[in-house]
């Protein structure tokens, strides 16, 4: 079922009346958002970090769309938390911090180098591990790595689908909440709703951006 | 807005202003009573404060950290608990089924649970008179249930386009379904002493706040209400302590604002926090708990979800979340379970939904993308059925210290063979539903609804919090009003029972009073 649209039309719409003030504004502040040095983690964490976020969203590393890991140092060093945690994980800090080495640990366990040294492949292979809870290493056995890969990712996806330009591609213009919404039932579309892209342009796109 | 001073001794100090909180105040300064509420979160301005947008809207979510423990942990903030004031009625999808009369009597009828010390017709009369102030949009007459002494005052929302496939997929099952109704509004609507609000433009943003006034939450409904008639609302105020009397009444409630200690000194006490603050405040200070049952119970409504692709275009973010409703599942037959579930269409918001594919469909790099590539052609349906209260869920204060330097709530919660037997019920129902109506790549989100439980009410203060009314059995200016009293969870999302319950609570208390 899945659809391309054309790109642009979220960004054309926050140019026009159709945005409130207030969400233009936040969605603005946030796509000016780049990040930076981190404030929280070490750079070789943070180096590892990033690597990981972009690969559990199949992102271009060198062509980023959006700097997740940024945004998750910048929360850490704010110390805000979503309202809750698994009580058998540490809190956040710990467990970003734990999490991380324990990535490394784990990889050095199984191909005898660092995560960053290791091919894509491999890194993927890691993380599958992580997920199904078979990853070896010291930091796993004192925190399980299926729950660290859970949180994990939950909140670089949250992070990632926040981004008008990654909403975009969904064809999700939602932000467009000035005027409401008139065409809501089965096969209906508002005026300013991105019309899908036909099928064949569909399975042109759908190779993966990388291997 | 009318202001007292602290060294004035209020009549009522109510500390949260959501559900349990709000109509009561209002209730209680109509009837010239002093009343001050204190509420820990902001008081927005939802025109100017609230963006279309799910992420700058986590504001609204409780994100003072609470541990989740036992083998189904709760996921609390986004889900389930909000601040600010209207507390989670900002964030509530606006859902407001009334409980059905066997609901209160699960123990009679099934020899499990436990019975209410109330029943459906204590509540019935604030039914009626909360549907036509909050301006409830639905069908009249209501498909199921005893029958009504009042009309909903608004026909029912338009149906969007997940409401349209359930409505297809129910029909060739044979399914009864109706338009449900909701706390958003189908026409402008006015109401004595809070004036106009507009009808709601579908922006489908109920979870994340809405910034129309549509929806009534309680900011926009009983807080302007309660201020007109002389209630002062105190934001950014979080209570943490009790001053008490030799007798043992409270004499002052004590709070944080911007980090300074202050107090209010009262004749009575309204805590209406919800079920986790509620208690967590109650075991800080060690009180209202000869029954031993202060945390005790903790229940969340079975909330799964089915998640299905279609070949039509949905564009699940537009209208009313919660369009459709199925009761056809409050009794089903041939079960081994008791009580029973509603079915509600569901509409969603684009990073809920990406969140609960990472979660609870595990999927994530390319995959996840194409299931998000999918979002326009998706759509859900919920259950939300009856939790039973049991002895082993329960709410404790750890000894981790949250940022205002309070022990963080650890709340344990399993879910019990009559809630998996149910829930198991509802997945086979759901997937069928949405097979007829012709969804592919279906995906299960096993979630709970709704804190509920920890102060229940009862007739003995051996074995309960509070009485009928709401009274502390061992506090006696000590009142709880909120989803903790509940003895057992209903089957109906419980905002609309809270607020009868906050507006029985006003009257018994103003009865006694006079």
């Amino acid at each position: 079922m899945e659809q391309y649209y054309t790109a642009g039309t979220v960004m054309a719409l926050l140019q026009t009346d159709y945005v409130t003030p207030i969400t233009k504004q936040v969605l603005e502040e946030r796509m000016a958002y780049a990040g930076g040095d981190p404030l929280f983690f070490d750079a070789p964490a943070f180096e590892v970090l990033s690597i990981v976020c972009d690969l559990l969203v199949a992102q271009d590393s060198q062509n980023r769309s959006v700097n997740i890991a940024s945004f998750i140092d910048q929360r850490l060093k704010e110390n805000t938390s979503d309202g809750w945690r698994y009580n058998n994980m540490p809190p956040d800090k710990e467990m970003y911090v734990n999490g991380l080495k324990g990535i490394d640990e784990t990889s050095i366990l199984l191909f005898k180098v660092p995560f960053i040294q290791l091919s894509k492949d491999q890194q993927l292979e890691l993380l599958k591990s992580l997920q199904k809870g078979t990853a070896e290493g010291a930091v796993w056995k004192e925190m399980p790595s299926k729950r660290f890969f859970e949180e994990l990712l939950a909140e670089v996806t949250e992070i990632f689908y926040s981004h008008p330009s990654v909403q975009e591609e969904m064809g999700y213009v939602g932000m467009a909440d000035a005027k409401g919404w008139t065409r809501i039932g089965l096969n209906e579309r508002d005026g300013i709703e991105p019309e899908a892209l036909p099928y064949n342009e569909t399975i042109k796109r759908n190779a993966p951006l990388f291997k | 807005m009318h202001r007292y001073s602290s060294n004035e001794t209020v009549d009522a100090v109510v500390i949260g202003t959501g559900a349990g909180g709000a109509p009561l105040l209002a209730r209680l300064a109509e009837a010239g009573l002093k009343v001050v509420a204190l509420e820990a979160g902001k008081h927005w301005n939802p025109k100017a404060d609230f963006a279309t947008d799910e992420r700058e809207q986590s504001k609204l979510f409780w994100r003072f950290e609470r541990l989740s423990a036992g083998e189904d942990p709760v996921h609390f903030g986004r889900n389930n608990s909000g601040i600010g004031v209207g507390g989670s009625t900002l964030h509530y999808t606006a859902y407001t089924p009334r409980p059905l009369p066997n609901g209160f009597h699960l123990y009679a009828e099934f020899g499990v649970g436990i019975n209410w010390p109330i029943d459906y017709y204590n509540l019935e009369p604030y039914f009626d008179e909360l549907e036509n102030f909050l301006g409830i949009s639905g069908p009249s007459p209501y498909p199921w249930g005893p029958p009504r002494k009042s009309k909903y005052p608004l026909p029912p929302l338009p149906l969007n386009a997940p409401a349209q496939l359930m409505q297809r997929g129910c029909e060739k099952m044979g399914i009864k379904t109706s338009p449900a109704a909701n706390a958003a509004l189908s026409a402008s609507y006015y109401q004595e002493n809070v004036g106009w609000r507009k009808a709601c433009t579908n922006r489908g943003f109920c979870q994340a706040g809405c910034s129309t006034g549509a929806k009534a939450s309680m900011d926009v409904t009983y807080i302007p209400l309660a201020v007109h008639f002389g209630a002062e609302i105190r934001p950014d105020c979080f209570a943490t302590e009790f001053e008490r009397s030799s007798q043992g009444n409270i004499t002052a409630v004590v709070y944080k604002k911007n980090g300074q200690e202050e107090k209010q000194l009262c004749k009575n006490v309204f805590l209406c926090a919800g079920a986790v603050e509620t208690p967590r405040l109650l075991l800080m200070n060690n009180m209202a708990n000869s029954s031993g049952q202060v945390g005790k119970n903790f229940m969340a409504n079975v909330g799964l979800q089915v998640w299905g692709e279609f070949e039509e275009e949905v564009r699940p973010n537009k209208g009313i979340p919660g369009a459709l409703i199925s009761e056809d599942m409050r009794r089903p037959k041939n079960v081994d379970f008791a009580s029973g579930y509603l079915l509600q269409s569901i509409g969603v918001m684009p990073v809920t939904y990406a969140s609960q594919l990472a979660r609870a469909g595990g999927f994530w790099g390319e995959e996840l993308r194409k299931k998000l590539r999918a979002f326009n052609h998706v759509a859900g349906i919920n259950m939300h059925g009856e939790c039973l209260p049991n002895e082993n869920n329960y709410l404790e204060l750890s000894n981790e210290l949250d940022e205002m330097g309070l022990p963080k709530p650890r709340i344990y919660f399993t879910a019990g063979e009559n809630e998996k037997k149910m829930s198991a019920h509802g997945d086979k129902i759901m997937r069928e539903i949405w097979s007829e109506a012709g969804a592919e790549n279906l995906m299960s989100y096993q979630r709970k609804a709704h804190t509920i439980g920890t102060c229940r009410m009862g007739s003995s203060g051996d074995t309960a919090v509070v009485d009928s009314a709401g009274r502390s059995f061992d506090v006696a200016n000590l009142y709880i009003c909120d989803n903790s009293v509940f003895p057992s969870t209903l089957a109906v999302n419980p905002a609309l029972t809270i607020m009868a319950l906050s507006l029985r609570t006003a009257d018994l208390f103003l009865s006694q009073k006079s």
